[in-house]
């Protein structure tokens, strides 16, 4: 097992090498740079100032030199400075990734408490009233475009009803406030870009236990327990469910990979403070040293919970055996 | 998306749940531009200059009525007051000029704002350690000096004798007293300084401020929060707390609005369209918001490539300019909010003029294109489109894909063109492509539609000038994307720098008009408007139109 994991985290780290290159070289090849969003805000200035900046900001050299340039930076624990907003990236992104942390978790964590047991609940009678009403509001939640939930839920909840804040991620001038207070207000704050997240987190979860709980109860074993009189809590939970779980470990892990990445669209819909759209934006000023933290923080993550995952499956089912 | 949100509040008729009325204790902005630190040497972002306005001020100011007047000096020097001299150095003219700060200009920890702290700036500026973006608006001043008994008196040289020398050397001072340490420790170091700024590590010392102003809680990315200087030397502040918040979707920014979330929409916010439908729902609603459209100095237009066979044609240039009704344009698309064009000079600018000696108008006249276009030996074919040496006259149009406003006007002008016989291919691009390749390399074949900022008054050298013509030569700099050559132009342009008497440069400036509307080099489109939503009850709420923000007169508004 332990000859696995270390085989594994050194793949992961060859991948993560390689891809971070790929991905740098990408953006190098991208039009436009932090010098030219300079001059679209400035006519002022003068090509002299153009040829010195990009000097400064090595935007003169090649790709690669400049890859070498990045990684023996981040060799020494600076995660570099972002060009855009002239700060060090340590402290723009931090902040920003715990809050995208919390409300993707939230949101995976409150689908997961939902969804499962409506999707066992589902499976057990396929085809009865429940199981209908269930999947007509898994396929709705799946189907409804999270913008469009987000921008609904504003107008009835904020607009209307004036119960929750249309945006943002706490009240300004709350940073004194105790720790409780603090801790209220931000909930307060996500409930909905969390109900907005959930909703299609549910629909999903709600599919993905249904067929998995269908697909387990099918087999003889359930069979086989039922005939020995078990009780049908032990029958359910302890074979059927526990077999259900290979495929929503998979399904929540590579959920789990993204909680970093950020939700764009609802954090730009709520003007949450996430990570999402700061990527986008990084990406689109060629914000080399914010994108490219962002992306390795991805790649590890979906690279990690992947062997988490695999990690997983043998404890769930004891004839898989990586030894 | 936006319109998705626009429609919805309609169909749903919902009702507005009230938030608190916005008073002098608090008022909340919104914006949707991102901004960044708030050091005002490096900083390039409209929405920090938007708030930095709030919590620093210059030497001279424009205000909202196009006139440069004083903030931290007590008056503009100049030549007629004697205030202002040109002298000779060994053999180059140069020009020296008294400036005095204000007795009671102070930074916000109450330390004086003094020709130090100008001379500081200008040193940290100067240096190669540090990425400011234009190191002409401080390099030109050659040296600061004063006398150690007079530190509010300020003996600044400028490296030429420009007429617009107390315009162009315009920056912000940094406290020396809070700064000084930092640049001693870190100003050897590349980007030494701007890592370790205070404005970086402690955005809320009151000492880094001088304006009416003071920054309480910064968070990138989600907002600023202000409460009034007690040091400012002017006017004191009637409201007690802005918080200045960022909603990157223009789309929600209607609900803030509704919501309370925010009090108002800086310039900042809307889309013109947004803006236009907001309107119609303060009037038919009785909402207590008032809607203003100020015409600005923002020009858009379309570049012709005149490297183009078919652009390098005047008589074609003429003929495309008589085929497009702009006056109806900015009827039927912006309601009359924005201004048709005739030139690269902005009503706002003392320069403007519509004098027919100079400015030559294409009223639109399709018989008149139709006859140019004719003389160009461009014929209607059998298909309606117009053909010469068995080439048809097609011209591919390019703007910034996305952009509503934009892709609106292609249409219109893609369909008045089509009538007189035009071919026009649209293809648009992502904008970071568009500025960034396409514009920069005068790649975009045959017309480009964009807008330029400039201000009143500003020498068209990067935009106009024969050697601002991009070229791997000079590695893509300069903005004259049209490659317009004109020596009168260049001529007038080398000449309105050091020209100091102020009729001598407008007749530059009328001439340079003179030329761009006779050879055509760009397409004159419409004058933007800024737009902004204020509550009502706001007083003293005045917007410019021009690169210094409302936040200017921030100290006035109150309720």
């Amino acid at each position: 097992m332990l000859t696995y994991i270390l085989r594994r985290i050194i793949q992961t780290l060859v991948v993560i090498i390689l891809l971070s290159y790929v991905i740098f070289t990408i953006m190098a090849l991208m039009p436009g740079d932090p010098v030219e969003l300079m001059i679209s805000s400035n006519p002022k200035i003068t090509p002299e100032d153009v040829i010195r900046l990009r000097e400064f900001y090595g935007l003169d050299q090649p790709a690669w030199k400049r890859y070498g340039n990045w990684v023996s930076t981040l060799a020494q624990g600076d995660l570099g400075y972002s060009r855009t907003y002239r700060v060090p990236v340590t402290d723009l992104l931090g902040p920003r990734l715990w809050n995208t942390f919390v409300l993707s978790m939230a949101a995976m964590v409150f689908s997961l408490v939902v969804a499962i047991p409506l999707g066992i609940m589902s499976a057990l009678k396929p085809g009865g009233k429940l199981d209908s009403f269930l999947n007509f509001f898994s396929f709705a939640g799946i189907s409804i475009p999270s913008f469009w939930l987000g921008i609904m839920l504003i107008i009835i909840f904020a607009v209307k009803l004036g119960w929750f804040p249309a945006g943002g991620t706490q009240t300004i001038g709350l940073e004194g406030a105790s720790i409780w207070a603090r801790i209220f207000d931000s909930t307060y704050f996500l409930v909905l870009p969390v109900l907005s997240l959930s909703i299609q987190g549910i629909g999903r979860f709600v599919r993905f236990t249904r067929s998995a709980m269908m697909e387990a109860l099918r087999n003889d074993f359930i069979r086989t327990a039922k005939a020995k009189g078990l009780p049908r809590s032990a029958v359910l939970w302890k074979h059927a469910f526990r077999n259900a779980l290979i495929p929503l470990i998979t399904v929540v892990a590579l959920s789990i990979s993204s909680v970093f990445s950020g939700a764009i669209l609802t954090e730009t819909v709520f003007s949450y403070q996430g990570v999402g759209k700061l990527v986008f934006d990084s990406i689109i000023a060629n914000d080399f040293n914010v994108a490219m933290v962002s992306f390795v923080i991805s790649i590890s993550m979906v690279l990690i919970m992947n062997l988490v995952a695999d990690i997983l499956y043998g404890f769930a089912d004891p004839r898989i055996s990586y030894s | 998306m936006q319109n998705m949100a626009l429609a919805l509040f309609v169909t749903l008729g919902l009702g507005l749940h009230a938030g608190a009325a916005p008073s002098n204790k608090e008022l909340k902005i919104g914006i949707s531009q991102e901004f960044e630190n708030m050091n005002p040497l490096i900083m390039t972002m409209s929405a920090t200059t938007y708030m930095y306005r709030m919590v620093g001020r210059t030497l001279v100011v424009l205000d909202a009525d196009a006139k440069w007047v004083p903030n931290l000096a007590k008056e503009i020097p100049s030549l007629e007051k004697g205030t202002a001299k040109i002298v000779e150095v060994g053999g180059k003219k140069k020009l020296i000029a008294n400036w005095e700060i204000l007795e009671n200009a102070k930074w916000g920890d109450g330390k004086p704002v003094v020709c130090e702290d100008f001379a500081f700036t200008r040193t940290v500026a100067a240096s190669p350690n540090v990425s400011v973006g234009e190191k002409e608006t401080f390099t030109q001043v050659e040296k600061i000096e004063w006398d150690e008994k007079t530190p509010k008196k300020c003996v600044f040289t400028y490296e030429k004798p420009k007429w617009d020398f107390y315009q162009l050397a315009n920056f912000f001072p940094l406290p020396k007293h809070i700064e000084g340490p930092v640049w001693e420790k870190y100003g050897k170091q590349k980007e030494g300084y701007e890592k370790n700024s205070n404005y970086v590590k402690s955005p809320t010392n009151k000492g880094l401020y001088n304006g009416p102003y003071l920054v309480t809680s910064v968070r990138l990315g989600d907002h600023v929060a202000f409460e009034p200087n007690p040091n400012f030397y002017g006017e004191k502040p009637k409201i007690q707390k802005i918080i200045v918040k960022l909603i990157s979707n223009t789309g929600t920014m209607e609900a803030n609005l509704r919501s309370g979330t925010i009090d108002m929409i800086s310039t900042l916010g809307f889309a013109l369209d947004q803006a236009l439908a907001f309107d119609k729902k303060v009037k038919s609603e009785g909402l207590p918001y008032v809607t203003h459209f100020v015409p600005s100095i923002t020009y858009e237009h379309i570049d012709l490539l005149l490297d183009n066979p078919i652009l390098k044609d005047l008589t074609v240039r003429k003929a495309l300019m008589h085929s497009i009704n702009r006056e109806d344009l900015v009827k039927a698309l912006f309601e009359g909010k924005q201004s048709a064009a005739q030139h690269f000079v902005s009503p706002k600018d003392p320069w403007y003029t519509t004098d027919p000696k100079f400015v030559t108008t294409y009223r639109y006249s399709k018989r008149e294109a139709q006859k140019l276009f004719d003389e160009a030996g461009w014929k209607v074919g059998a298909d309606g489109y117009r053909y010469k040496d068995g080439k048809k006259l097609s011209l591919t149009f390019m703007t910034t894909a996305g952009n509503k406003t934009r892709e609106l006007v292609q249409t219109y002008l893609q369909e008045q063109w089509k009538q007189v016989g035009v071919e026009i291919l649209i293809k648009n691009e992502p904008a970071k492509v568009f500025f960034g390749e396409t514009t920069r390399k005068r790649k975009f074949g045959s017309m480009a539609m964009y807008a330029w900022v400039s201000s009143p008054e500003n020498n068209p050298r990067s935009t106009l000038h024969s050697k601002s013509i991009p070229s791997e030569k000079n590695g893509w700099s300069g903005q004259n994307n049209p490659g317009w050559v004109n020596a009168g132009v260049d001529k007038a342009i080398d000449a309105l720098d050091t020209e100091f008497d102020a009729k001598k440069r407008m007749a530059y400036a009328w001439e340079m008009q003179k030329a761009y509307t006779q050879e055509v080099p760009v397409i004159p489109l419409y004058y933007r408007s800024d737009i902004s939503v204020v509550p009502t009850s706001l007083k003293n709420y005045r917007m410019p139109g021009h690169q210094f923000h409302e936040t200017t007169e921030i100290e006035k508004w109150t309720f």
